[in-house]
């Protein structure tokens, strides 16, 4: 029967073949594609490059399997976003607003966000505040303890890119040159209204997840 | 005694079928007031003045439009909305407006993160690694 729908679903154009790889467009490119531009306006606002790839909120799905699968991945996404579990892992100061996210006024239990006290069980790493080349092995083993999928939300001047010590002889100069970050949250430190954005922006980030099409697709 | 059937009941009734279904949507509760406001981008902001309510729930905004952010909110209204201020943005006297020294646009910017506007950071410095072209010396 799968062998059948298969067949079927092979005459139809995948997306993939109308999706077109091109190349990434430098910096230096944006820069002078921006300068080059007719009007201000046009250089603060949004447009389309030659150059630029889809993202993966704009792709449209083009059959009907496409549509089905679709819905299969918002469900599983809406899952995912809704059993929001990080591990309770505080570096620094940025961890004192941290916990009060968790506190009554901000209440992270009614988004389904709890701290567990084991990477084992987590989905997502908070890195909240300094990384010292000292830490960094432990930041480094507890994100490989993590289950696949994972997420982490760097949050403070100093887990994004050090920060105040950015030039300290002890202190890595950014948490991403550790583990691959998906939300940077700005502050010094972030109040806990920014770190919940940061993390709504992440749920919002984890819905787009391709997860049943890009199995599809291999 | 804030959340209760009756409550729920009455403020329903008192916004209608329609944007009760919206408050749950987005809000997750249904709320009545009256309405203070609305900003550049078209959210609706509204305020009670019932005893009985939560304190610090007595504000709040209905979106404008479903896939709500709150960089939607314009930052007056943010402002308003969080307490930090009793006078709403359009109840501002003339000389209590600040004036901007630059244009201010009639919409103000969201936060584009995750779509093509989102903000996309460079390095100024020198790069410390040059690519290296290989050339074939002649033999």
């Amino acid at each position: 029967m799968s062998f059948v729908i298969k067949n079927a679903l092979q005459k139809v154009p995948l997306r993939s073949t109308s999706l077109t790889v091109r190349k990434a467009i430098s910096p230096a490119a944006l820069i002078q594609y921006r300068q080059n531009s007719s009007s201000r306006a046009a250089q603060l606002t949004p447009h389309k490059l030659p150059t630029n790839d889809p993202l993966v909120s704009q792709i449209e799905p083009s059959n009907a399997l496409d549509y089905v699968l679709t819905s299969l991945d918002a469900a599983a996404n809406w899952a995912r976003k809704s059993s929001f579990w990080p591990v309770t892992f505080g570096l620094a100061c940025c961890a004192v607003e941290m916990m009060h996210v968790s506190t009554p006024r901000y209440d992270q239990d009614r988004l389904g966000i709890i701290f567990r006290a084991s990477p084992r069980q987590s989905d997502i790493m908070i890195v909240a505040g300094t990384l010292t080349n000292k830490m960094a092995p432990a930041l480094r083993q507890v994100y490989d303890q993590m289950p696949e999928p994972r997420w982490v939300i760097s949050m403070g001047s100093c887990a994004n890119g050090g920060g105040y010590y950015h030039y300290s002889y002890s202190v890595v100069r950014g948490c991403d040159r550790i583990v691959p970050v998906d939300v940077y949250v700005p502050g010094c430190p972030p109040t806990a209204e920014a770190l919940m954005y940061g993390v709504f922006q992440l749920q919002k980030k984890m819905m787009k997840t391709r997860i049943t099409r890009l199995w599809w697709r291999k | 005694m804030s959340v209760s059937l009756w409550r729920t009941v009455r403020n329903a009734y008192r916004v209608g079928l329609k944007r009760y279904a919206w408050q749950v949507a987005t809000l997750g509760d249904a709320k009545s007031g009256d309405f203070v406001g609305q900003d550049d981008f078209g959210n609706k902001f509204y305020e009670t003045k019932n005893p009985e309510e939560i304190h610090l729930r007595t504000r709040w905004v209905e979106y404008q439009q479903w896939g709500m952010d709150m960089s939607q909110v314009q930052p007056g209204w943010h402002w308003w909305l969080a307490y930090g201020t009793n006078t709403p943005p359009n109840k501002l006297s003339p000389e209590q407006i600040s004036e901007r020294a630059y244009p201010v646009p009639k919409v103000h910017k969201l936060n584009l993160t995750g779509t093509p506007g989102a903000y996309v950071p460079y390095n100024t410095a020198k790069p410390k690694c040059e690519a290296w072209t290989p050339q074939v010396a002649r033999r």
